[in-house]
């Protein structure tokens, strides 16, 4: 799986069943046909670093720090493309250490989402903090986790 | 019977508390008053004063949607939870726990926030602040902040407005 640049053709992957700002953004089991789906913009500027697994999912670069080398990590994959949530994980990870030499990544995970943890790990996340009410779903505030990985070489 | 002098002593501290001079500052004075901050700044709502200039400051704090005050030389902060409306991000640039008490006073009565995080720099003096007004330690990040040639760690706390410890319901906007 490669990760190329945004371009306007790619729109229709930027939104997409699952709950807003996840570092694993997949389709939630038993969501309300009524409520929004999560979406992101496309970039304006060079504060965002979105890429594209065509076809399949956004990985978008948030929150980037030059200074301490870190940024937020998101991914929202297709309904269709789920399968490959773990090599996307892995590719992501590659990119933001080896192709924007970041040395931290981290993200925000809702275990009430139901995420698969394993592939975090497999990728390299660690938990590092559970927040309480850190998240809206299913008409309740949930816990909400922040996940990182650190680049150690 | 109840002893006046207590009873004195804390309606004192009450109008001392009411008389904290806190200023709502707009996305500029903010960032102006964060650079005078030097070191204590540093972290504060991620934002660090010695790296970001000024206009860069003041547009992540337009985009984040923060609202700073000033309390004399202390500065205070908040942005919303974007995913979570009642829940809200506050920083300090103290140890003082009395204007981060109105702080939150004010964000729990007039903006209905239920739950607060906050994220300090591993060894900031602010930390005491936020233990002082019931926070407690939810979890580490790693690496999180460079400075001074290395990296540092960051405290992640959290508490719930119920649980902050007299938090006085008075409104920073009002001078």
């Amino acid at each position: 799986m490669m990760l190329r640049g945004y371009r306007g053709g790619d729109a229709r992957l930027l939104s997409g069943p699952w709950p807003a700002g996840e570092l694993l953004g997949l389709p939630v089991n038993g969501r309300p046909a009524l409520v929004e789906e999560a979406a992101v913009e496309p970039p304006r500027d060079a504060a965002v670093e979105l890429c594209i697994a065509p076809g399949a999912a956004f990985v978008r670069f948030s929150e980037l720090d030059w200074t301490a080398r870190r940024a937020r990590l998101e991914i929202g994959m297709q309904p269709e493309a789920v399968d490959a949530v773990a090599m996307l994980l892995k590719t992501a990870v590659a990119h933001g250490f080896h192709v924007l030499n970041l040395h931290r990544l981290y993200g925000w995970v809702t275990p009430a989402a139901d995420p698969p943890l394993a592939v975090l790990g497999d990728a390299g996340f660690q938990r590092e903090a559970s927040v309480p009410s850190g998240n809206w779903l299913g008409g309740a505030a949930v816990e909400r986790q922040i996940w990182g990985a650190v680049r150690r070489d | 019977m109840t002893d006046p002098t207590l009873t004195d002593a804390a309606a004192t501290s009450a109008v001392e508390s009411t008389r904290t001079d806190i200023r709502r500052l707009d996305p500029a004075a903010a960032a102006a008053h964060l650079r005078a901050a030097a070191e204590a700044g540093r972290g504060f709502l991620g934002l660090d004063p010695v790296t970001q200039n000024d206009v860069l400051l003041a547009a992540e704090l337009t985009r984040m949607r923060a609202q700073v005050f000033r309390a004399g030389d202390k500065l205070l902060g908040s942005v919303p939870n974007p995913d979570q409306p009642r829940q809200a991000f506050v920083a300090a640039t103290c140890a003082d726990p009395e204007p981060l008490r109105i702080l939150l006073g004010f964000l729990d009565t007039r903006q209905r926030c239920s739950s607060f995080v906050a994220m300090v720099p591993d060894g900031a003096p602010s930390a005491a602040a936020f233990e002082s007004c019931g926070f407690r330690q939810v979890g580490v990040l790693r690496d999180h902040r460079y400075q001074a040639g290395a990296y540092q760690d960051v405290v992640v706390y959290h508490a719930e407005s119920g649980f902050v410890a007299s938090a006085h319901s008075e409104d920073p906007c009002s001078a």
